[in-house]
């Protein structure tokens, strides 16, 4: 099994989609750096001063930290997931296009050590992703728009419900339990897209109907009129990880819904491995 | 062989923590106080019970302010739970007060504030307990005479409208309270943060040596449950003005639930943060007559 992890690894760091993921990730940390710096600055003079004397648009409220907090928040939903499932959608169904899957197959390793093997390197290339995406927000962060707490307010991302505060090295703190907090979250994303990998030939279709998956719930799940399905939908205990992020974290909440995504992480991996046990690879 | 039964334990230890772990579901009608303090002075005191309802309905068709056949409900409602002050939002204007203070049997005083740009306007009532000017109604001609019972009444300027709001004391030993009802705009969220700063600014002028609390329909909702709000044209501007009031006052009503239609928390009770403790916050669901749009929300505090 480490055999099998270490040359997995390998095919990971070889592979050119891993570049792409960290260089796209920097470029949207550039795009949000301008836009953050350019926002901050139109509001935080003339009129806007007046009229938010409390919440947002004020100097305190813009720092390294909320920076990172909104950085982090967009690309969580809608960037980090695509290249997971890229990464995860490729893994089976990538090797049978490339024509290495029976080649692999007839190794002395078992079927499930491969799938298994394959999944841990998805998830360690998601953890890396997000520790690289939080530690350049908060350099970037840090250099260019100074640092302060983390002031926490209702409204737009939907965070808290009353006004909050965390201070600037508790925040810290919690962008590291972020990290392990949204992979874990991530990786319903990645199990569905390893299953869909299992069962499609093509790494492409497999991608796609994952990211059809996830985004048609995703923003299902946004929608007042869905409001009672909600609760059904994976994207909706996927957004647990931000528990970390409030002042008063929901311990018990994020428990629960942690355990909610490792059901799905763990079903949907074992049905990836029954199905690939028991797959004819005939290409 | 051994990995895919690990593989189902996993997912089964999970399935188990999943269920084990679920957040367990408050009951949103039931009283709630949190907090050691609210605790050990909630048995403490007298208590003071207020009650704040948006009458209006929300039948864009016909009227939307309150409908005068609604009232001997409304007044039924509030005779049944007894609150020591109400403050009413959407009135049409004086004559449907003196129509509820009627329906009332005079036991509660009234006053409704000027309507200023809007169409309708916000009313208070006061409990009467047995004074001598039982059979009052108020209104602004009748100011003067509740100054000798210690229950006055005051206009709100709060943006380009008024809010209604009374000051009276439960006791002659206790401190004064100042309960201001209030009603935010409908469509504009720019326009509620003038109104709720106005609102807030006002009542702590009052609070040197009063308890203040403003109740109403600040129609906003700032809640996490919302994953889009549509009914508000920026989240900013609504979150400012929570921020605001909770800047100095404490939503008595935050665990009550919704207060609305469609589900919406946007009816509010907000009192001093320390000195009084939470005993009661109810929405009384179910009650809303004809085409109502919001229920009411009784808060009960020990001062």
């Amino acid at each position: 099994m480490i055999t099998q992890l270490s040359l997995e690894l390998l095919k990971l760091v070889r592979s050119k989609g891993f570049y792409l993921s960290f260089a796209a990730l920097s470029a949207f940390v550039l795009l949000m750096l301008w836009g953050f710096y350019s926002y901050a600055q139109q509001k935080t003079s003339g009129l806007a001063t007046e009229q938010f004397k409390y919440t947002y648009e004020s100097k305190s409220y813009f720092n390294g930290l909320t920076f990172t907090l909104y950085s982090l928040m967009f690309v969580f939903s809608l960037i980090i997931p695509i290249f997971v499932a890229m990464n995860a959608g490729g893994q089976i169904a990538g090797e049978r296009r490339a024509g290495t899957l029976r080649m692999i197959c007839i190794r002395p390793v078992s079927r499930v050590s491969i799938v298994l093997s394959k999944f841990l390197v998805v998830a360690i290339h998601t953890y890396v992703l997000l520790v690289f995406f939080i530690g350049l927000n908060l350099l970037v962060g840090l250099l260019f728009v100074g640092w302060g707490n983390l002031d926490l307010y209702p409204g737009p991302l939907n965070l808290v419900d009353e006004p909050g505060r965390i201070l600037r090295d508790d925040a810290l703190w919690r962008f590291f339990y972020a990290s392990f907090s949204g992979t874990w979250a991530l990786l319903v994303v990645a199990a569905i897209a390893m299953l869909l990998s299992v069962v499609f030939d093509n790494p492409v279709t497999a991608v796609a109907a994952t990211l059809a998956v996830y985004l048609t719930l995703y923003i299902v799940g946004r929608i007042e009129f869905f409001a009672t399905l909600r609760p059904f939908f994976f994207t909706t205990d996927m957004d647990f990880w931000r528990d970390v992020l409030k002042p008063e974290v929901p311990w018990h909440n994020s428990y629960h819904y942690a355990c909610t995504c490792g059901a799905y992480i763990f079903g949907l991996l074992l049905a990836a491995v029954v199905i690939f046990d028991r797959k004819d690879l005939t290409n | 062989m051994r990995l895919k039964f690990l593989l189902g334990a996993f997912f089964i230890l999970s399935l188990l923590g999943a269920i084990v772990l679920a957040p367990q579901r408050l009951s949103r009608n039931t009283d709630r106080s949190d907090g050691t303090v609210d605790e050990i002075r909630r048995h403490e005191g007298r208590r003071l019970r207020l009650l704040s309802w948006n009458i209006g309905n929300g039948d864009l068709e016909s009227e939307t302010r309150a409908h005068s056949e609604d009232l001997p409900i409304v007044a039924q409602v509030i005779m049944d739970n007894d609150p020591d002050a109400v403050a009413l939002q959407e009135l049409t204007g004086e004559d449907q007060l003196r129509l509820l203070l009627a329906h009332l049997k005079n036991r509660y005083r009234g006053y409704v504030c000027s309507p200023g740009s809007a169409d309708r306007t916000d009313a208070v009532l006061i409990k009467d307990n047995g004074g001598s000017g039982r059979g009052d109604r108020s209104g602004r001609q009748d100011h003067n005479a509740h100054i000798d019972l210690g229950v006055r009444f005051d206009d709100v300027p709060a943006g380009d409208r008024f809010a209604a709001a009374a000051t009276f004391r439960l006791h002659k030993d206790f401190p004064e309270i100042v309960l201001v009802s209030a009603h935010a705009d409908a469509f504009s969220a720019s326009r509620r943060r003038t109104f709720a700063a106005d609102v807030v600014d006002w009542a702590r002028s009052q609070t040197n040596a009063a308890i203040a609390f403003i109740a109403g329909d600040f129609n906003f909702e700032v809640s996490t449950r919302n994953k889009t709000n549509l009914f508000t044209d920026d989240a900013k501007h609504d979150s400012e003005s929570y921020a605001y009031l909770l800047k100095y006052f404490r939503d008595l009503g935050r665990d009550a639930g919704e207060t609305s239609i469609n589900d919406r928390r946007i009816d509010y009770i907000f009192g001093p943060p320390e000195i009084v403790a939470l005993h009661r916050a109810e929405v009384l669901r179910g009650i809303a007559v004809g085409r109502m749009d919001h229920w009411p929300l009784l808060v009960e505090v020990a001062l």
